[in-house]
């Protein structure tokens, strides 16, 4: 009886190894620990041992079980393991094959650079305001101390309606609208971004539509160098803490002094480059004080009040800022281009 | 205007180089556009004499010179030139040189033989000559000095572009005005004289007279006898070609060099041509005949400023002359014209006419009123200097209203305010007196010395007692020195101005200052309250108030001088309501899939005829453009369609299929027609579809756009605003397919119109797939859309969903069937999707069948089954009610 067990138990331990797949070590449980196995059969013959015997059989018969189940186990975890990794194995794929795509959505090039300017000068306590794109002759031209046949009217060819009405050749005239609300010389901080029109032919660096910010600032005591602090504040925080500003006396009918102001050239900072055409400077916008006629004709005392004004080009600021050299670029709506930004 | 720095520099000593002032021009407000750069590349090109010429040993051509350049040893050069010989002065590329025809200069060999430069042609040199050879030299030229000068290319130009302003600076004499102030150095104006040595007076020769005081305020003239036309002097060639003029002859030349020079255009009229010797100035009579300079022979509009004689216009004023009375080889008696003209006036008819001379310019930008006579004295002067005339006695001088000096009354305190700035009250007058600003000597200048010194006396007493105090005797003196220097600086800037008797007492008070110390500076206050007034100098049209003055101040000191502040004070930035609701539709819009484009408000007939719009719409309605850029935009856009239209159909021709698109922006809308006042401005949005529905990809849907993407962008873009409860019906649009259109409603509202673009229409866009646009109102979304985000709880029960597909006729609209469902779903109703709809196989070809998922929840409790299930069965006999629906089984 010993022996039998004994060589059961090594017949079982060859059967179980030799298994390659969980099925077949399934058949060998059945086959040794089922209840028809064959160590079930052996314990059904130790009703013909003595009872000295049976007990010790019986030790011997349940150990046999509890090895043959402990080598099942552990090559059930082996075989279960290697069919995993067979599994896996069997299920790579092409890592390298493209994602699956969404169509994505774009804010124009414009749209983002005039948001970021808005967002500082709203952060610096201005309100955006905004005004008709046709306007009359008065708010575009003549409350702007530009009267009819001043030289002035040259710079900006405009597209007319009628005599009276035209395309506005910028947004200043949301100035003069803005101060009209206001009463009693009420301190103003504003913006006025917006499109404007000049009979400008199309190319690379003109348009005949294109999108201005004004700002005006008007208060007791404004003065020519709080343009120049909040201009230098502006500009590096769009171009970058080292940008810096010149300004230029130049002539503007509605400002008096008036200034032409240059950034330190984004691209090649200072040092001279194509973009800057060496000169290290780059033109973005133009400004200056208030001039005192403008303030009377919009119902302010230049007496008791002063403010400063200034208007800039988005395109320019968003040509350096992206790097375009062609103005079309952002009206040409490619969706080639549109999808970039 | 361009001026060559040789004519600034016979007028100022100045050590710049063209750019240097080019910079300083510039940055006081007088730009320089561009600076022509004479004789650029030939900084290494010198004069060199051939003393020795030998043919090359192993050439037939090549010839070996010897060079004296100046130098201390003979150059040897070889070169390929035919024409040269010994003794010849040549001009000589030395090694280094970077000539402008490209060419660079080094040591090198040919054929063997060393070559230390190169002898240069005309060409090579960049300057008008025969160029078959070697540029020969004048005999006597000097050796070794640069060639530039002898060819004279010293002369750099400076291309001004002036700002409207600055009429003045149209001159080289108002030049070099700025530039003495920028430099402080001391301008030599030319010395006008003329003497008048024929007896006979102007005034019996010849009669002038206004007859339009508004565009004529000024006429002078003088006549100028025996006459002879010649070529003008050498020196008066060069000035006038620096200028950018053609030298004419002498007496043209003479009046253009002092326009040039002074700024006052002038003309010259044949006295014999102009009849009965009488020059107005007047209005043309319209269809007047003018027959101009040019020989072209114009037809007055009516209105322009004309000088006439007695029978007629004998030109343009301030323009162009007539043809008649030009200066002619037999000219013998001029009568030469210095006038000032209405600036708005000559701007109109020089634009109407298309000519812009170099005297309408100056007459646009305003000329110095004052400065009529003095131009008519040089041009005479400069003729009578050449023997080239005489000159009759007096100057016929019209001139009914003269000019009124103009005073400015201001304060320091009131310009450094406007800069802020902190600039003494000597620094300020310095500057505006150095501009030729009058300073009223018995006013501001006495009272502040008069004050000052009452400052100093008793500073000086607190001073000394302060001093006996310290104790400090040598300190004190070192201290007491310093303020000398210092106020006798003052004094020296305020010198002119004041009387001699308070000078001597300055004197006297600055050599007196020897003992003391304390808080004197302080004591002094500069800005004392009084105000000063200044006279403005008569060429400067552009300065009438203190505001201008600031600006004259700021720019002389520079604006880089001025300090950066920030606006004092906080105040509340913001958006409006509207600025804030277009950015969120363009957010929204932009996370489904969807580009911004921004489009030019131009429209055109074709595009409304493209779009099928017809005549009778308000959409062809559109505002005209006077003067538009070109016939393809004549119109303001009524429909923003008409823009993402033409987009699309550019990326379809650039072969982009998958478009994408949206806008924001307004359309335009005449109150009447023809237009007679400002057009209604309507904000819109749009946006087109086109091409797959996904990216093109390897795994990825390759179906089309269908109007049900449109749709639901339309819708996504809706929920986004929080626009709930609309209706959805089939709609119309002239560019939209009519069975595929539907809008959004709210009321009598349309909130959207959305669509496939009508085939024809795609077609007439040359687009050849299927479009879907949808189109909105922004007012009108922003009226329904919420104004406060509201949230909905989660639900707290469990909801028990029920599958309805039912068979239908084809032509039953299941947005009606929602409707139906909705309405007859009872309390625990709480939504419906419709998740199918087939037609086809086992179904009848009348029916189509729709299948709905309906949600029933209760708020308070778990629902039961028989609750959901009785609430299905009314939903089901109300749609077979109203439908004939019958339940698919």
């Amino acid at each position: 009886m010993e022996q039998q067990i004994k060589e059961l138990r090594e017949r079982a331990g060859a059967a179980v190894d030799g298994s390659t797949n969980l099925r077949e070590l399934d058949d060998v449980r059945v086959k040794f620990l089922g209840k028809k196995g064959e160590l079930t059969a052996l314990l059904r013959g130790m009703n013909q041992l003595s009872a000295e015997e049976r007990p010790i059989v019986g030790q011997l018969v349940n150990n046999a079980r509890r090895e043959i189940e402990d080598l099942i186990a552990e090559k059930n975890s082996q075989l279960k393991a290697s069919e995993l990794q067979a599994k896996l194995a069997s299920e790579k794929i092409d890592v390298t094959l493209p994602g699956r795509r969404i169509h994505e959505g774009h804010l124009h090039p414009l749209t983002l650079t005039l948001n970021r300017v808005k967002e500082i000068f709203v952060s610096m306590g201005y309100t955006v305001e905004e005004g008709p794109e046709v306007e009359t002759d008065y708010y575009n031209f003549e409350a702007l101390n530009l009267p009819k046949d001043h030289p002035a009217r040259d710079m900006q060819d405009s597209f007319y309606i009628t005599e009276e009405i035209l395309l506005r050749t910028q947004t200043s005239p949301v100035q003069a609208r803005t101060m009209e609300r206001h009463k009693n010389n009420e301190p103003i901080r504003m913006i006025a971004p917006g499109r404007v029109y000049r009979r400008d032919d199309y190319d690379a660096s003109h348009s005949p539509m294109f999108t201005q910010v004004e700002g005006l600032v008007i208060d007791k005591g404004i003065s020519f160098a709080d343009l120049k602090g909040t201009l230098e504040d502006f500009s590096k925080k769009i171009f970058g803490e080292k940008t810096k500003i010149r300004l230029r006396p130049s002539f503007f009918p509605f400002t008096e002094p008036s200034a032409e102001v240059d950034v330190s050239c984004v691209m090649c900072h200072g040092e001279g480059c194509k973009v800057c055409q060496g000169t290290g400077w780059l033109e973005i916008l133009g400004a200056g004080e208030v001039h005192p006629d403008v303030l009377k004709m919009s119902g302010y005392d230049p007496d008791v009040v002063s403010g400063f004004a200034f208007g800039m080009g988005i395109e320019r600021i968003a040509m350096l800022t992206y790097g375009l050299d062609d103005m079309r670029l952002l009206y040409d709506n490619d969706v080639r281009f549109l999808k970039q930004f | 205007m361009q001026v060559s720095t040789k004519w600034l520099k016979d007028y100022i000593d100045i050590d710049l180089t063209a750019d240097e002032l080019a910079e300083k021009f510039t940055m006081a407000g007088i730009p320089v556009e561009n600076v022509i750069r004479a004789g650029e590349g030939l900084e290494k090109v010198v004069t060199g004499r051939i003393e020795e010429l030998k043919a090359h040993p192993d050439s037939d051509h090549l010839q070996i010179c010897q060079m004296d350049v100046g130098a201390e040893n003979l150059l040897q050069i070889v070169t390929g030139a035919q024409n040269v010989a010994e003794g010849q002065i040549v001009p000589v590329a030395l090694v280094g040189a970077n000539l402008p025809c490209g060419k660079k200069i080094s040591k090198g060999k040919m054929r063997g033989v060393v070559s230390n430069g190169m002898l240069c042609s005309a060409d090579e040199m960049n300057i008008e000559g025969d160029s078959s050879g070697i540029y020969i030299l004048p005999d006597d030229t000097p050796i070794g000095i640069p060639a530039a000068e002898v060819l004279g290319l010293d002369d750099d130009i400076l291309e001004f572009e002036l700002t409207a302003n600055r009429g003045d600076c149209f001159s080289v004499v108002g030049l070099v005005r700025e530039l003495s102030v920028l430099t402080k150095k001391f301008p030599r104006y030319p010395v006008i004289e003329v003497t008048e040595d024929d007896e006979r007076n102007a005034a019996d020769l010849v009669k002038i007279g206004i007859n339009a005081i508004d565009l004529c305020s000024r006429f002078s003239a003088r006549v100028l006898t025996d006459v002879k036309l010649a070529p003008s002097p050498d020196w008066i060639v060069k000035r006038l070609e620096g200028a950018g003029m053609r030298a004419i002859n002498n007496v043209v030349d003479a009046t253009n060099f002092v326009m040039l020079e002074l700024g006052q255009p002038l003309h010259a009229y044949d006295f014999d041509a102009v009849i009965g010797h009488e020059l107005t100035a007047r209005r043309a009579v319209e269809g007047e005949p003018l027959h101009t300079l040019d020989d072209t022979n114009r037809l007055a509009k009516g209105g322009e400023l004309v000088i006439a004689d007695a029978e007629k216009a004998a030109g343009l004023a301030g323009i162009m002359g007539s043809f008649e009375t030009e200066i002619t080889e037999k000219t013998a008696t001029v009568i030469l014209e210095a006038a000032c003209f209405n600036s708005a006036s000559i701007r109109r008819t020089s634009r109407a006419v298309g000519i812009h001379s170099e005297a309408s310019g100056r007459f646009e930008r305003g000329t110095n009123e004052k400065g009529t006579v003095a131009a008519l004295d040089r041009v005479a002067q400069l003729l009578q200097d050449m023997g080239a005339c005489k000159v009759c006695k007096g100057v016929v001088d019209v001139y009914p209203n003269p000019k009124p000096e103009v005073k400015i009354k201001f304060t320091s305190a009131q310009i450094n305010q406007r800069l802020g700035t902190n600039y003494g009250d000597a620094e300020i007058i310095d500057v505006l007196s150095s501009l030729g600003f009058k300073i009223d000597p018995t006013n501001k200048a006495e009272e502040l010395t008069e004050e000052v010194i009452d400052k100093f006396a008793t500073a000086t007493k607190n001073i000394s007692k302060a001093a006996r105090q310290i104790g400090n005797k040598s300190n004190v003196e070192g201290f007491m020195k310093n303020i000398g220097e210092t106020f006798s600086g003052i004094f020296k800037r305020a010198d002119e101005k004041i009387s001699d008797k308070t000078k001597e007492r300055v004197e006297d008070f600055v050599g007196n200052i020897s003992a003391a110390v304390g808080d004197m500076v302080k004591t002094v206050d500069m800005k004392v309250a009084s105000a000063f007034e200044v006279t403005v100098p008569d060429w400067r049209n552009d300065v009438r108030l203190p505001e201008d003055l600031s600006e004259e101040v700021a720019r002389i000191f520079g604006f880089d001088k001025i300090p950066s502040t920030l606006p004092k004070g906080n105040q509340q930035g913001h958006q409006s309501a509207t600025q804030n609701f277009i950015d969120r539709v363009k957010k929204i819009l932009s996370s489904l899939g969807m580009c911004e484009e921004l489009s030019f408000a131009f429209t055109s007939e074709q595009m409304f005829d493209k779009m099928q719009i017809p005549a009778d719409s308000p959409l062809r309605q559109a505002v005209p453009i006077m003067n538009p850029l070109t016939d393809e935009a004549p119109l303001l856009r009524t429909t923003l369609l008409a823009s993402i239209f033409e987009n699309a159909a550019r990326n379809f021709a650039r072969k982009n299929e998958d478009v994408r698109l949206f806008d924001v922006a307004p359309v335009f809308f005449p109150k009447s027609l023809p237009v007679t006042e400002q057009p209604l401005e309507r904000q819109q949005v749009v946006g087109l579809l086109m091409g797959r529905r996904e990216p093109k990809g390897w795994s990825q849907n390759p179906a089309q756009v269908d109007f049900y993407d449109a749709k639901g962008i339309v819708e996504e873009l809706l929920a986004g605003l929080s626009i709930n409860n609309y209706i959805v019906e089939a709609g119309t649009h002239y560019a939209l397919h009519p069975g595929k259109t539907a809008v959004f409603k709210k009321g009598r509202d349309i909130l959207v119109t959305v669509g496939e673009v009508h085939p024809a229409v795609s077609e007439a866009l040359g687009i050849k797939k299927k479009i879907y646009v949808f189109e909105a109102d922004i007012d009108t979304l922003q009226k329904f859309a919420a104004k406060k985000f509201t949230f909905a709880s989660l639900p707290k029960y469990p909801s028990i969903s029920r599958d309805l597909a039912i068979l239908v006729d084809h032509d039953t609209s299941a947005g009606d069937v929602e409707k139906v469902i909705a309405k007859s779903g009872g309390e625990f109703f709480k939504g419906v999707t419709l998740f199918d709809v087939y037609t086809g196989e086992q179904i009848p070809a009348d029916k189509k069948s729709l299948a709905f998922a309906i949600d029933f929840r209760s708020n308070e409790r778990t629902l039961k089954d028989e609750e959901a299930d009785s609430a299905f069965k009314n939903i089901l006999s109300a749609v077979e009610k109203e439908f004939g629906a019958t339940l698919r089984s």
